[in-house]
């Protein structure tokens, strides 16, 4: 069984144990510092380490972890995975412990993070070291919480309570807001519980360990549960969960922190804006509304942030293959032939897919399936299709495609008028945008055209040659 | 006191630094901007707040719900 992390705590260790940890103890204030320093790590790429502070002005013993998913190195060792792996491998390897979905969760009775409770005169602005990320956020934020809720109209149901990453604004010492859309599953609990005509319990957990994080990011159907897919992911080993005892919600063992509260009976409330991983500020909206009414915590607890902006940041990390792994069952469930998705520019705006081609045209056929699945039908704003010798996350290669096997004239597809995500700032109106395809497939009969007989094909040796080097590199 | 984004006067010092006298918290409970007292001026000052992310109260009142 592969590596696995109970807690953030344990994470840490083992990036510290790897190089892929700096600790900052000079003194930082929350803002500009902690923000500004979110941006620089990500410009640091695809080896960032994950960063901790532990001297912020004003508090005395608070601890800021930021970039925890932040390059490949650290989501390849959240997997249990050499920190030199491949995007592909990771792909790949992400792929094949779904197939363990799902693998019950593991019930406690204590947590850490029953330590401390806090059940009066609750101030978040105090106990926890919440802060501006970007300078023109409507407040300070809570952007990489697990969310807990569950289906009022079915309660009971374990697979329906959803576990999900949503950004929350806090606005007062105990009050947040909190984002969601009707396509996300806490977008279905919000109106499933405002047509019973009641508020909703809501618990927030705070600094968990990397997997749950990634499962609570990841596009699974409505009844699926955020915690046996963390079990698949951590390689068969049951998530541990505990009840929160003013919610009843099932909350992670390892959290740092986890709030519990109630979202408001029918209340919306202006909230943002928030500069999101479109690069570009979300506007403020009319947004639901949560009251804490307990706080729990660790002593001396990690709060963890996610920097999000221009892309990259760690957002792009924590949103890519398990976005592009469900994208590609998906896919693949009807066309075999798929050899491998890239969903990850922009959560999937950009979506790159390498298959088999079966006959002429099916590089297009593909194409159209990848934008009516469910993520696609929001985000699948280009679609890149290449042949299956191309790999979807080697952009050289995906270049080379696009520049020799598209011929516009046949191959770019538009297709007006589609539905998207309201946060792309180039819809219009915000919500509607064209679709592009790319076919850079090979055309094949019947769509017979160009000159593509004779492509240079190297000595078959030279995969061995690769193996040699890539192991002489490590 | 004045909010620095919507001007509105329905602001209040919601938070105290738990080391003393570092920085207060101060909240709008008309648009529900947050700021700490010791942000660049931009954050916190009416008049250095940036055109762009001024609210009026009929930004406020006609935000569109998404759910």
């Amino acid at each position: 069984m592969p590596q696995h992390y109970d807690d953030l705590r344990g994470f840490l260790d083992a990036l510290d144990a790897e190089k892929q940890l700096l600790h900052i103890d000079r003194p930082v204030k929350p803002e500009p510092d902690l923000g500004a320093a979110g941006r620089a790590v990500a410009n640091l790429g695809a080896t960032a380490p994950a960063l901790l502070f532990d001297n912020i002005d004003g508090f005395s013993d608070a601890r800021v972890a930021l970039n925890v998913h932040g390059s490949w190195a650290n989501h390849a060792l959240m997997l249990g995975m050499p920190k030199t792996s491949s995007i592909k491998e990771q792909f790949v390897e992400l792929g094949e412990r779904w197939l363990k979905f799902p693998v019950r969760a593991e019930r406690r009775e204590r947590a850490p993070w029953q330590e401390i409770t806090i059940e009066q005169d609750i101030n978040l602005f105090e106990l926890l070291p919440v802060f501006r990320l970007n300078p023109g956020d409507g407040g300070p934020y809570l952007d990489k919480a697990a969310v807990v809720t569950r289906d009022s109209a079915d309660r009971d149901n374990f697979g329906k309570q959803n576990v999900g990453i949503y950004r929350l604004q806090v606005k007062g010492p105990d009050h947040l807001g909190i984002q969601s859309a009707p396509p996300h599953d806490f977008g279905r609990h919000i109106v499933s519980a405002d047509q019973l005509h009641h508020g909703m319990p809501i618990a927030i957990a705070i600094g968990n360990d990397p997997i749950l994080t990634l499962a609570a990011g990841t596009p699974l159907e409505y009844d699926q549960s955020e915690y046996e897919m963390a079990g698949a992911w951590r390689g068969g080993a049951p998530y541990p969960i505990v009840r929160a005892p003013y919610t009843g919600l099932d909350v992670p063992w390892g959290s740092e922190i986890v709030l519990e509260g109630e979202v408001h009976y029918a209340d919306r409330e202006y909230e943002g804006p928030f500069g999101e991983f479109t690069g570009n500020y979300s506007g403020g909206r009319a947004l639901p509304v949560v009251t804490v009414k307990r706080v729990h915590m660790r002593r001396n607890p990690i709060f963890e942030h996610l920097y999000l902006g221009q892309s990259w940041t760690e957002i792009d990390y924590l949103l890519a293959l398990n976005t592009s792994v469900p994208m590609h069952r998906q896919l693949k469930a009807e066309f075999p032939e798929v050899e491998a998705v890239n969903a990850m520019y922009t959560h999937g705006l950009v979506t790159i897919i390498s298959t088999r081609v079966r006959h002429g045209g099916f590089g297009r056929v593909v194409a159209l399936r990848a934008l009516t699945t469910p993520h696609g039908i929001g985000y699948s704003k280009i679609v890149i299709v290449v042949d299956e010798t191309v790999d979807p996350f080697n952009l050289e290669q995906v270049m080379w495609a696009l520049s020799v096997k598209v011929n516009p004239e046949f191959d770019a597809i538009t297709i007006p008028r589609m539905y998207e995500m309201a946060l792309d700032p180039s819809g219009y109106p915000q919500g509607v945008t064209a679709r592009l395809i790319l076919d850079a497939t090979t055309p094949r009969s019947p769509d017979r055209r160009g000159e593509f007989s004779q492509p240079v094909t190297a000595y078959p040796e030279s995969a061995d040659w690769e193996k040699i080097f890539r192991e002489m590199t490590r | 006191m004045t909010c620095p984004r919507c001007r509105s006067t329905e602001v209040s010092t919601v938070a105290h630094s738990p080391v003393a006298g570092r920085w207060t918290m101060s909240s709008c409970s008309v648009c529900w901007y947050a700021w700490r007292s010791t942000e660049p001026a931009a954050a916190i000052d009416p008049d250095a707040y940036p055109a762009e992310f001024r609210l009026t109260i009929d930004d406020i009142s006609t935000a569109p719900r998404l759910v």
